[in-house]
């Protein structure tokens, strides 16, 4: 297992180097003249060279790069351009917003995983095929059509019919310890978004878990235990479940991360501040620093995300900490 | 054995996976049964060997057909994809003609059917779809968008194909530090949230047509360098491989020639996914408004533009292009996922 969390470490660290290489040759190699760009259309050519000199752009690449991390280090992420507001700042401002948004679609799409060992269980009848077809349509569906569609059912329908605003169509509340909903209104804000991209998840874990269950059960170590007269339950609970669910598990658990770029459209969508919709208003404004840091911050939680995964992978699955 | 066993509700009679109770003797009956088929489907594949002339043996594509063919989500979505891509090439074709399009009427000309209050109109005769704001015709539009999405989804994947079919064989191949750094470049890779790094890359190359092409494009190879790595490593140790090599083949001629070819099952399963993704991809960042700049119509784009009408009252025009966009991309998911299944040896009855 040492080994394993050394190996995995090592990865961690040559994964977080090139991700931030890959950010500032983004940030600073590409898009023109990052100079001209903060100091506005009309700034003088000696205006230009004194903000060169300030950030620095006058010296070597791996030297600028050097700096870059070390900013980073120090939680510098840089300036909006649009806001003249510290991007890490906004960061912090927006995130619990996104993170409880992620937290309840992952709690909302381990729904699938009882509707995929059911689906499994009972391959090739009708309800196996209701769930399956159904998941199939439901992935399928663009999270952004997906929200316009709920928010059409369950927040305008629902009002003309119970005569109730149940659930609000846009915005987010205010919470207890940066994540908590404080309040049913503000539990209420969260339902909808939550719903709409863990949704999209259920459908693809039932049908992961669909195929490791089918999978698993086909195995020779099932038959044995069907063999030595072993009830069907107990086959299921005991020698099937975790071995079927703990592939799914990693997927969901995987998905944290791939949540947080689900979690721009959503946002998007229900106009609830988050990190994706600080994006996508970064986006109008082609607030580079803002996009930056952004897609920075939701890489660093999805490879941390990814990291915990694995190690519990491999605490639970000795398996994986002998492959290469 | 009973249908009514509450313990296996549902199950045929037939089903290998009985409940223990019965297992001896349904098991029995089963591998009976499976050994007959078997045995037969030998006999017919001999039969078929034999004869020769126009019949063919039973080879891994007569066999995935065999199997998908049982599955009717799959040919669902066979059914769409053929659809998608016939429409999409008649578009595409239909582009570089003088006309410019194929669809009932112009894509961009305004004025049809528009209302007093500039709200387009509801589905009708002339217009099956209905009108936008401005009176364009909705599925002329919804038509003529088909080839954005399916030029998007063949050369974004076509390009990540080529990088990871070239980046994928020679890691698997060559191993050592070749493998390492082709591998680790990879991680970085996965390591952003896809979307998100298509995003920044638009943000930085600026919105347009071919930058769509290029961000879902160069982002993607690392799945399939990735799949075709691993296949790669187990096919290289197989004696046909090393037969070529004593033979005096060529590195480049015994991957490309005799390893790649070899390994390309599950390639063609990502490929279905990987052209459902981009084609998501695409919605999504038009969506966004940093994809397809008007006047093009996109699905993504129309889906965008017609939000504020649809929560004003004429739901037709987000609508439509609302269902193209998931039906498409159910046909691809359920079609790749069909393929999966059929080609995976674990799920093999």
């Amino acid at each position: 297992m040492v080994t394993y969390v050394i190996r995995r470490l090592i990865q961690l660290v040559i994964v977080l180097i090139g991700v931030t290489v890959i950010t500032f040759v983004i940030m600073f190699a590409i898009p023109g003249d990052p100079a001209q760009q903060l100091a506005g259309k009309n700034a003088t050519p000696e205006r230009i060279a004194t903000i060169r000199t300030q950030l620095g752009l006058d010296q070597p690449i791996y030297i600028q790069y050097y700096r870059f991390v070390g900013r980073l280090v120090r939680g510098d992420l840089g300036e909006s351009y649009q806001l003249q507001k510290p991007v890490l700042q906004m960061i912090v401002e927006n995130a619990p917003n996104t993170i409880q948004l992620a937290v309840a679609a992952v709690l909302i799409e381990l729904l699938g995983i009882p509707l995929g060992i059911y689906s499994a269980l009972r391959q090739f009848t009708f309800w196996d095929t209701a769930l399956t077809t159904t998941a199939l349509i439901i992935w399928g569906i663009p999270v952004f059509v997906l929200g316009v569609f709920m928010q059409w059912l369950f927040g305008l329908k629902l009002q003309e019919w119970t005569g109730y605003n149940v659930f609000p169509l846009t915005g987010a509340g205010d919470n207890v310890l940066g994540v908590i909903p404080a309040s049913w209104s503000s539990l209420a804000t969260l339902i909808l978004p939550a719903v709409t991209l863990g949704l999209i998840e259920v459908a693809y874990i039932s049908y992961m878990q669909r195929a490791s269950m089918l999978e698993v059960i086909r195995a020779d170590y099932i038959r044995t235990a069907r063999a030595k007269g072993v009830s069907e339950g107990m086959v299921v609970r005991k020698h099937a479940f975790k071995n079927a669910v703990i592939p799914v598990m990693t997927i969901a658990g995987i998905d944290l991360g791939a949540l947080m770029g689900g979690a721009i459209l959503t946002e998007t969508v229900f106009n609830r501040p988050g990190i994706g919709l600080m994006i996508y208003q970064a986006i109008g404004a082609r607030d580079l620093p803002v996009v930056a840091g952004g897609v920075l911050f939701a890489t660093l939680v999805y490879v941390f995300a990814n990291l915990f995964v694995d190690l519990g992978y491999a605490w639970v699955d000795p398996r994986i900490r002998l492959e290469g | 054995m009973s249908f009514d066993d509450p313990r296996a509700p549902g199950r045929s009679a037939h089903d290998p996976l009985d409940d223990g109770g019965n297992v001896i003797v349904s098991s029995g009956a089963v591998d009976a049964r499976d050994a007959a088929e078997v045995a037969g489907e030998r006999l017919e594949r001999r039969h078929e060997e034999q004869a020769g002339d126009g019949k063919r043996p039973l080879t891994l594509w007569s066999d995935t057909w065999r199997r998908l063919k049982r599955n009717h989500l799959a040919l669902v979505g066979l059914g769409i994809i053929t659809v998608f891509m016939i429409v999409g090439m008649i578009q595409v074709v239909a582009w570089v003609t003088p006309k410019g399009y194929l669809a009932p009427y112009p894509p961009n000309a305004t004025n049809y059917d528009l209302s007093p209050e500039g709200r387009g109109s509801p589905p009708s005769w002339s217009h099956p779809f209905g009108t936008d704001y401005v009176g364009r015709d909705i599925l002329s539009r919804t038509l003529v968008a088909t080839r954005i999405s399916l030029l998007v989804g063949v050369i974004a994947v076509a390009i990540a194909l080529i990088i990871g079919l070239v980046l994928g064989p020679i890691s698997g191949y060559y191993g050592g530090w070749v493998d390492s750094v082709i591998m680790r470049l990879a991680d970085i890779f996965f390591a952003f949230p896809y979307i998100l790094f298509v995003l920044l890359i638009m943000v930085v190359l600026g919105p347009g047509f071919q930058n769509v092409f290029i961000a879902i494009g160069i982002l993607g190879w690392a799945t399939y360098a990735r799949l075709n790595r691993g296949s790669v490593l187990s096919v290289k140790a197989m004696e046909y491989v090393e037969a070529a090599r004593a033979q005096g083949a060529s590195d480049l001629r015994v991957i490309f020639r005799h390893v790649l070819p070899n390994t390309m099952a599950p390639i063609y399963v990502a490929i279905a996914m990987g052209i459902g993704g981009a084609i998501v991809t695409e919605a999504a960042l038009s969506y966004l408004g940093i994809g397809i700049q008007p006047p093009d119509a996109s699905w993504g784009k129309m889906i965008s533009d017609y939000l504020s009408y649809f929560w004003a009252g004429s739901w037709w025009m987000l609508t439509f292009p609302s269902i193209a966009l998931t039906v498409t991309v159910f046909g691809f998911i359920s079609f790749g996922n069909g393929l999966r299944d059929a080609t995976d040896p674990k799920l093999k009855e």
